[in-house]
């Protein structure tokens, strides 16, 4: 019964927290810009989180290592540096993105100016992983996510065209503006397919000291829970595409965001707006800064764990404590969360093979993980996806900067 | 039962007599006898053995700064590989880590920075 229990709140949580800034604002972009057209570039992005995340699940629970503690082990000094490094400045901008998030939902309800707001909502996260435990900041920030499912509620009230989106579930070439709507795919993969969400993940089962009793539920919960979640960001899109493409607005702004919600129910829909907004970004950021401090503090073997006070742990402590502070200066000093949000999940999926590859190795290892290694689908859909996001990325990014189409 | 030192020692997890993380393996040292074959000795722990294996200078300029934390410090920190023994997922090695130089950057934040915020 209990083990059920928690199957059902790991589902509740996954849905609750699988949206934030990054999700939300390039979904939104591919409904404003290409309507239903781009719908097949979120469901791949949700096959892949959801794939990820049952191998890091599996891998703690079989190993009883984390990731990073076991690329360490693996592949030596060296090369582990290399994807932490790059993981790191990656997710930097993401956290800051996130800080961006929860300023701006403040600024929304307000009207002050969101830089004013970056030090109370990191000093707001901080005091969740310093005051807080695993389980307040897996759950219960995961369930008040809950609210997100207003946009699922949005989009049938808007009445979508299910013919239309059916057929955007299927790849297509672009029908305007190729390099943009490249940019625009590989930023939604990035957002969906957030390293830092398998570290976190992979974490998280080692706090709560799974064994290979807890392969079905994991099964189940990175399956429905990441299934359910990929379907608030179809939702995202569809809203956007029944909001912003027959106005011809183009999301330039975060400020045009609210829309989303305050089109079809006015008002109460611009506060379930800002408080979706705040409360998924406010995880979002916890959940990156402790996801980080996880993978320096098991990269270099020191004590972590989120249920230890900060005195038993105080190097672990203070590295989620620097990492906030550093990614709440960028919004401080007024860079607009919107560019960098979409400018830092491009940048998340050029990240991918880097950061990704390695796993797929470990994924595969006896060693760690005995007879429950990787089967060769789960390992060709992660390798293709990640390799070719990869490319992508790397060519449109450029391009999206230049604006050329 | 076969070990191999770079894949089942160097980089791996050590935990202390009490189950404390003890930081990872980061240098092993072997003697070189005259006349036999060498033989492996101590494992190394610690940011000095850490950065000299990524840089031979970043390694000097590093163990120049932890000798002026005291006496017996700016040297790599080192076990005898008979104080080690192999217990899965890790390496348990038989000293208190709160009682070794491991420790001394944590117990350092710990008193100067940590235990002065409300809450730790």
């Amino acid at each position: 019964m209990k083990r059920w229990f928690g199957v059902a709140l790991g589902i509740v949580t996954s849905i609750g927290g699988f949206l934030e800034i990054g999700s939300i604002t390039t979904a939104a972009q591919a409904g404003a810009d290409y309507r239903y057209q781009l719908a097949w570039s979120i469901v791949l992005g949700t096959i892949c989180i959801a794939l990820l995340i049952e191998m890091s699940g599996r891998f703690a629970a079989v190993s009883k290592h984390t990731i990073a503690d076991a690329m360490r082990e693996r592949f030596g000094l060296h090369f582990f540096m290399v994807p932490l490094v790059l993981v790191f400045f990656v997710s930097l901008l993401v956290l800051a993105a996130e800080i961006g998030g929860v300023a701006v939902s403040i600024e929304l309800v307000t009207g002050i100016h969101y830089p004013l707001w970056a030090l109370p909502a990191a000093l707001l996260a901080w005091a969740l992983l310093w005051y807080g435990t695993f389980s307040i900041i897996e759950n219960g920030i995961s369930l008040l996510g809950l609210v997100t499912v207003s946009f699922a509620v949005a989009a049938v009230h808007l009445g979508p065209d299910w013919h239309a989106l059916a057929s955007g579930l299927a790849p297509s070439l672009p029908s305007k503006e190729p390099a943009h709507y490249w940019f625009i795919a590989v930023s939604v993969l990035g957002a969906s397919v957030s390293p830092y969400l398998f570290y976190f993940y992979s974490s998280g089962a080692i706090e709560e000291k799974w064994d290979v009793t807890h392969l079905g539920p994991n099964r189940v919960i990175a399956a429905i829970g990441m299934g359910f979640g990929g379907f608030l960001s179809v939702a995202v899109l569809v809203v956007a595409a029944l909001v912003f493409a027959p106005r011809g607005i183009k999301v330039e702004e975060y400020t045009q965001l609210p829309l989303l919600l305050s089109a079809p129910w006015g008002r109460v829909g611009f506060g379930l707006f800002a408080g979706s907004l705040f409360i998924t970004c406010l995880g979002a950021t916890a959940e990156i800064a402790l996801a980080l401090a996880y993978k320096i503090a098991q990269g270099f073997g020191w004590n972590w764990g989120e249920d230890l006070g900060p005195s038993d742990d105080a190097r672990f402590s203070l590295t989620y404590t620097l990492i906030l502070l550093v990614s709440m200066l960028l919004v401080l000093v007024g860079i607009d969360p919107l560019k960098l949000t979409t400018l830092s999940m491009a940048l998340t999926a050029a990240s991918l093979p880097v950061a990704i590859l390695p796993f797929l190795i470990l994924m595969n290892d006896s060693k760690y993980l005995g007879e429950h290694t990787n089967g060769w689908l789960g390992n060709l859909a992660i390798l293709v996806i990640s390799v070719l996001s990869g490319i992508v990325a790397v060519v449109s990014i450029p391009l999206e900067i230049i604006g050329g189409s | 039962m076969q070990l191999l030192l770079v894949r089942d020692v160097l980089d791996n997890q050590l935990v202390d007599a009490s189950g404390k993380n003890a930081g990872k393996v980061d240098g092993i040292i072997l003697e070189l006898r005259e006349g036999q074959p060498p033989c492996v000795r101590y494992v190394e722990v610690g940011p000095i053995t850490l950065t000299r294996r990524l840089n031979r200078r970043l390694g000097r300029w590093f163990a120049r700064l932890d000798a002026r934390f005291g006496s017996g410090r700016g040297v790599p920190i080192r076990f005898p590989l008979t104080r080690i023994t192999f217990e899965e997922p890790s390496l348990r090695i038989d000293v208190l880590v709160e009682h070794t130089p491991i420790m001394a950057l944590e117990q350092w934040l710990r008193r100067t920075i940590v235990r002065r915020i409300p809450g730790s």
